[in-house]
């Protein structure tokens, strides 16, 4: 924390609406108060960045390739009208 | 007699797909089943654990498709109906399985007890670039520590911060609140991000 008299209080409140925070779901008033605390508060920023990257890191993820022998089953389902 | 106004239709990227489909053109159900093959899948691999679950999904999800495609009347993106199926199916999976536990997640599991337990700088993983962060052993942890998540968390991290569905579409392929979208979002991501910290100092 960079001032002294910290408010532990305050960051709680702050880390419940981290998610708010980071995905825009929260009203101005709010969002702005938590910025100015997150501004001076470099544990509250720790908190935020790595969440920020956690989702980041989830949605950057490659998917993987489907297997052929899925492919085939979809087209023998498709291309056989028995199997529908 | 008061008339029942009729939900406004939705047209988005699939609907002359659809349309053509509904309109008697079957041969073009393939050109669906393509274009959503491999998402379903990975959708699948993330919800329901097992390939073999995943794979059973899929078809399971297009059979359906094929079945009801004539009753879809447009009121909400094709996409989000395949998935509220997708969903559906890997729930209906997951719930005979005995894979992981049905446990409730708490927020104040995450809240430090105090501030000192908080770093007073950025990890690296969180400071530097992604793409020096995200490797293939990463994205297998992650995958790994998803399936580590109850469903009803891990099924809304993965439609909301993989599939990228917003907090309102989410909540309607699950029929649940968007406020409850927004509780178990907040929680599986603190809990995913307590275990890529333990990743990381390991």
């Amino acid at each position: 924390m960079k001032e002294k008299n910290h408010d532990h209080k305050k960051c709680i409140s702050i880390f419940k609406r981290l998610s708010g925070y980071i995905d825009g779901e929260l009203d101005e008033k709010t969002y702005e108060e938590m910025q100015i605390h997150i501004k001076e508060c470099i544990k509250c920023e720790v908190c935020l960045e790595t969440l920020r990257r956690t989702v980041d890191l989830c949605r950057n993820m490659k998917m993987q390739g489907v297997p052929d022998r899925l492919r085939e089953r979809l087209k023998l389902m498709i291309y056989d009208p028995s199997n529908l | 007699m008061q008339k029942i106004p009729e939900r406004k239709k939705i047209i988005d990227e699939d609907t002359e797909l659809i349309n053509a489909i509904n309109s008697g053109q079957k041969s073009l159900f393939y050109d669906l089943v393509k274009k959503y093959e491999q998402k379903l899948y990975n959708f699948g691999l993330k919800v329901c654990g097992e390939t073999r679950d995943a794979e059973d999904m899929v078809q399971e999800t297009f059979l359906n498709v094929y079945r009801y495609l004539a009753d879809f009347r447009s009121e909400s993106k094709f996409k989000n109906w395949l998935y509220r199926i997708a969903a559906s199916v890997c729930i209906k999976k997951r719930r005979k399985s005995k894979f992981a536990p049905q446990k409730e997640i708490s927020l104040e599991d995450f809240i430090p007890e105090n501030k000192d337990n908080i770093p007073d700088s950025l990890p690296s993983w969180a400071s530097k670039p992604l793409e020096k962060v995200l490797n293939d052993e990463l994205s297998k942890n992650i995958r790994k520590a998803i399936l580590l998540l109850p469903e009803k968390y891990r099924v809304v991290l993965v439609l909301r911060d993989i599939e990228g569905f917003d907090t309102e579409e989410t909540a309607q392929i699950l029929n649940i609140k968007p406020s409850s979208v927004k509780v178990r979002l907040h929680r599986a991501r603190l809990f995913l991000k307590e275990k890529l910290k333990d990743y990381f100092s390991a």
